[in-house]
């Protein structure tokens, strides 16, 4: 359990960020709030499109503007809120205090330094140190995500490396100014199964070492159930489900959380068929009016295709954007799923 | 994407709007030249005709729309039929060379091996050199004529649409449906003719799109420089080089004699103008679904 | 990357070769009294009778190989025949005539180069606005421009109005100046040779003879540069690892010229080859048309007046330049680029 009496990290409040584009205005994010505490893993999970990483673009503020804009919200950093300060104050920020890595490890690296280069800069950046000095906490860094020969790796170029350590580096050089928050955006997605999993204990072990949170997005419930404190369920630009990991995986209180339970094999469990949810995601710019899941969802009524429903305490701890939880409990009481 | 798409495109897009307007402009002139222009000579149509037989050349007035030049040669009556030689030059030359092209490029990137590499060697000695001083050489050993000068285009021509197709087929070679055809038993021939072709003919459309202007240039170019067209003869660059002597001008005006340059020079730069920004709208459309 | 620059080494003379062989099939389409001048260096001897004896004499109609061994051997001994556009022996016509071209050239790259690329790279950041739009269609004109009538159209404006741009070289003064004694002439390049010997006055007038051909020189292919820089950069922005580098915090300025920009520049040198090519091209007419005494005026001389040995001479020349402009291309991309230095 985490320590919810600590300051909060991160405190994003309502945010909506917008894209303005020729066909018409998508709101790829529309009210979304959540909170990540020092130390913890919060995990995003979704469906492509949901938001989840245009969430994370605007706390890093790399939205690309034009077309796109944060039109409201805030996102406090220790306070402070991001969404007020300039691009230079941001820079301080990105790669210092908060770092991201991202999907493609196969081509997020500049293919014409070295990866030594390319791990100092940001060193450099940020610390007053000289270039020996970065090159040699470039080195240890590389050590640390247990990178064999760093000494020898520091001097390579990324087309040299296979793609689990290029992401590696992309983890050393997010770390190498000790961040306080790693967001990670699917960060395993494009690996191998066996390499996902060296990737996901490797920022695990560090996360203790440096004691930095995480900001996981994935659509994997494996891999958020595998490292999140907590998860932020996302559809369609909301949050729908906020709640403890454990809570979130035994006790689902969404339709839609459920229904993704029950899309996936489950280990355990001996289910005779996958049930994907029926219908598909709404296009972004034409969403349902009311609860934007109301399309795809067995206990939707009137009232769902008229009032968005907001995030409320279900229980403690534990928040659902839905008219109906009950009608969801009855309905797994009586097929004596959890 | 669909032809129909393309096309759409191409015309809503203001630029190529602009770049096809004029090329269709130049096309209806060229059609309906013989009635625009008719031809002194019936079986000489690209011969212009004399309004005298005065050195210097003379502004537009009522008999000649837009003077005359050196020569007394009717300006407007070369400006004309001009349209046509320039289609002539554009499509023949283009034509040719990018069908010359395509098959190098093809037939050498199938098959690969030594083949390829003697195929390249020879590529890279054409294209060492340089086009012009290759075309003028060339055309000064056959002799004049815009039949030589088209062969001499068509001879240093097709190089760089050999190197852009061989490169297209070599990607797609190493794509896996080239495999399954061969699985399901095609012959050699209709694979190459189908699956290749079609999936890489469109930069090769695109770069035949900008020759069509670079042709005419060169073409033009070879004109002036006196081993072209024959002097007389309805081609906008041999009109220039009578203008050569004139640019400066009469004494106290310099510009006197704008009209034997500018109008040809202008026709020139917007034919070519038209047809690169229609490549450039072209490329642009087929872009996104170029890249991989 | 040892291995490749080695190849490409050796495979330098057989693209030579093959350059020569092409041109020289070429030249044998004239008749055997045409190409008389070659093996001549007087040209007292072309005139009256005797010409076939001459013929047979230098086996002017001797089998394809034959003749061609003939002059390949006389190059390897330095002779490349008598050239009868320029009044002298081939090898002597380009060596006097080579600084003007050089001159021409470099002045005619610098804008191209460094012109092209910045307003390529600016082009591309201010996407869309005012200034991208203006290169742009800056740039399409450019290309479309027929290179013989801009240089007429500022002969007209700029010498024919104005007076500033003469055509040639130098004008009479200087030109007697730089025949005495006292004007030392260390590289037959005007502005270089002006300067070293102090005369400024000297240096102008170089300079004036040659803006207008630089500048028609340089048009066409400043806007081919920028046209490309500009798509590349363009697409470069776009890759995942500029948005690494944002998110790390780096300057908006060094996210484009450090990490965008050396990458953008890759296929910009794959063009510079081609590029070369035409620019020798536009050498030629530039030259002709402001009848600016180099290279480029002696081929279109040559060229004209089927003077053999000449064309013979100065394609070698031009393909020998454009394969070591080649070679110089391919070793440098693999300095640019560390994905092939390895390799």
């Amino acid at each position: 359990m985490i320590d919810l009496s600590k300051e909060k990290l991160i405190d994003v409040n309502d945010l909506a960020t917008y894209f303005h584009t020729e066909e018409g205005t998508v709101k790829a994010v529309d009210g979304v709030s959540f909170e990540i505490y020092p130390g913890e893993t919060l995990g995003i999970v979704g469906e492509s499109g949901c938001g989840k990483s245009v969430t994370s673009l605007s706390i890093m503020r790399l939205i690309e503007s034009p077309p796109g804009k944060i039109e409201n919200g805030e996102i406090l950093f220790n306070g402070k809120d991001l969404t007020k300060l300039n691009q230079k104050q941001m820079r301080k920020i990105r790669g210092n205090d908060i770092s991201m890595i991202f999907q493609e490890p196969m081509t997020s690296l500049n293919p014409v330094y070295t990866v030594g280069d390319q791990i100092m800069e940001a060193i450099l950046i940020h610390k007053d140190v000289s270039k020996k000095e970065a090159r040699q906490e470039a080195i240890d860094m590389l050590t640390k995500v247990g990178i064999p020969l760093p000494e020898q790796r520091v001097d390579e170029y990324p087309h040299q490396l296979s793609g689990g350590m290029r992401q590696r580096v992309m983890i050393a050089m997010s770390l190498s100014c000790d961040p306080q928050l790693l967001i990670a955006d699917e960060p395993t997605t494009a690996l191998d199964v066996t390499i996902q999993a060296q990737i996901l204990e490797l920022m695990n072990s560090l996360k203790r070492q440096f004691g930095m949170a995480i900001m996981m997005i994935t659509h994997d419930l494996g891999v958020i159930a595998e490292v999140s404190d907590r998860v932020a369920v996302m559809y369609a630009g909301k949050v729908v489900e906020y709640a403890d990991v454990k809570d979130l995986y035994g006790d689902p209180k969404h339709p839609y959380t459920w229904g993704l339970m029950y899309s996936i094999p489950h280990i355990e469990k001996d289910l005779e068929r996958l049930e994907a949810i029926p219908g598909n995601v709404p296009n972004p710019l034409n969403f349902p009016e009311g609860c934007k899941f109301n399309t795809r969802c067995q206990f939707a009524t009137d009232k769902c295709r008229v009032d968005e429903p907001e995030l409320e305490e279900v229980e403690e701890g534990h928040y659902s954007a839905c008219w109906h939880v009950d009608k969801l409990e009855e309905q797994k009481a009586k097929q004596g799923r959890g | 994407m669909e032809w129909s798409e393309i096309l759409k495109r191409l015309i809503t897009n203001r630029l190529s709007l602009f770049g096809i307007i004029i090329v269709v402009f130049f096309a209806v002139v060229a059609i309906f030249a013989p009635w625009i222009a008719p031809p002194a000579d019936p079986d000489e149509p690209y011969e212009i005709p004399r309004s005298g037989w005065k050195v210097a050349p003379t502004p537009p007035d009522a008999e000649n729309i837009f003077g005359t030049t050196e020569g007394s040669y009717d300006i407007f009556y070369g400006m004309v039929w001009g349209s046509r030689t320039a289609f002539r030059i554009g499509f023949i030359v283009v034509g040719i060379s990018t069908l010359i092209g395509i098959a190098v490029g093809t037939i050498s990137a199938f098959y690969g091996g030594w083949f390829d590499e003697i195929m390249m060697r020879i590529t890279d000695v054409f294209m060492s050199i340089p086009f012009l001083v290759a075309a003028l050489v060339l055309t000064a050993i056959l002799g004049k004529g815009l039949d030589k000068v088209m062969i001499a285009l068509i001879v240093f021509g097709w190089m760089g649409t050999a190197r852009l197709m061989r490169s297209q087929v070599l990607e797609i070679k190493a794509e896996e449906f080239i495999d399954a055809a061969y699985a399901l038993g095609a012959g050699d021939t209709r694979i190459i003719f189908k699956h290749v072709l079609l999936n890489t003919i469109f930069p090769v459309l695109i770069q035949a799109c900008m020759r069509m202007g670079s042709m005419v240039i060169t073409a033009a170019t070879l004109s002036f420089l006196g081993v072209g067209a024959p002097p007389g003869y309805a081609d906008w660059g041999q009109m220039i080089s009578f203008a050569r002597n004139w640019i400066i001008g009469s004494q106290g005006n310099p510009l006197t004699y704008w009209y034997t340059l500018m109008i040809p020079g202008a026709a020139i730069l917007l034919f070519s103008l038209s047809w690169n920004l229609i490549g450039d709208a072209f490329r642009d459309i087929l872009d996104p679904k170029l890249q991989k | 990357m040892i291995n490749y620059i080695v190849r490409r080494l050796l495979i330098l003379p057989l693209i030579l070769f093959g350059v020569t062989l092409l041109v020289f099939g070429m030249l044998m389409m004239l008749g055997p009294y045409q190409r008389l001048a070659t093996y001549v260096q007087d040209p007292s001897q072309l005139k009256g009778g005797g010409l076939d004896k001459l013929i047979t004499k230098y086996g002017l109609d001797d089998p394809f190989y034959m003749q061609y061994g003939r002059w390949a051997k006389g190059i390897v001994q330095g002779d490349l025949g008598w050239s009868e556009a320029a009044g002298a022996p081939v090898a002597q016509a380009i060596m006097d005539r080579f600084p003007a071209t050089l001159e021409l050239a470099i002045l005619g790259v610098i804008p191209v180069i460094f012109g092209g690329i910045w307003l390529g790279v600016f082009s591309a950041v201010h996407h869309n606005d005012f200034w991208d739009h203006a290169t742009r269609v800056f740039s399409t004109v450019g290309w479309s421009f027929p290179t013989f009538v801009f240089g007429l159209i500022i002969l007209m404006i700029f010498y024919g109005v104005l007076g500033w741009t003469p055509p040639g070289r130098l004008s009479n003064w200087a030109l007697e100046l730089k025949n005495t004694e006292e004007f030392i002439r260390y590289t037959d390049m005007n502005i270089v040779d002006g300067l070293l010997n102090g005369n400024f006055a000297y240096v102008f007038d170089a300079l004036r003879h040659l803006v207008a051909p630089v500048f028609t020189l340089a048009v066409v292919w400043w806007a081919f540069i920028l046209r490309i820089t500009r798509s590349s950069m363009l697409e470069t922005l776009r890759k995942d690892y500029i948005r690494t580098a944002r998110a790390k915090g780096v300057k908006e300025n060094v996210v484009i010229n450090k990490h965008a920009r050396r990458n953008a520049l890759i296929p910009v040198v794959t063009v510079a080859g081609p590029m070369v090519l035409g620019l020798l091209g536009g050498i030629v007419t530039v030259e002709t048309v402001f009848g600016y005494r180099g290279l480029g005026l002696l081929a279109y001389q040559a060229a004209t007046r089927l003077d053999y040995a000449g064309i013979l001479g100065i394609a070698m020349y031009f393909g020998g330049i454009l394969v070591l402009i080649n070679l110089i291309v391919d070793v440098s991309y693999a300095f640019i680029d560390p994905r092939i230095r390895l390799e």
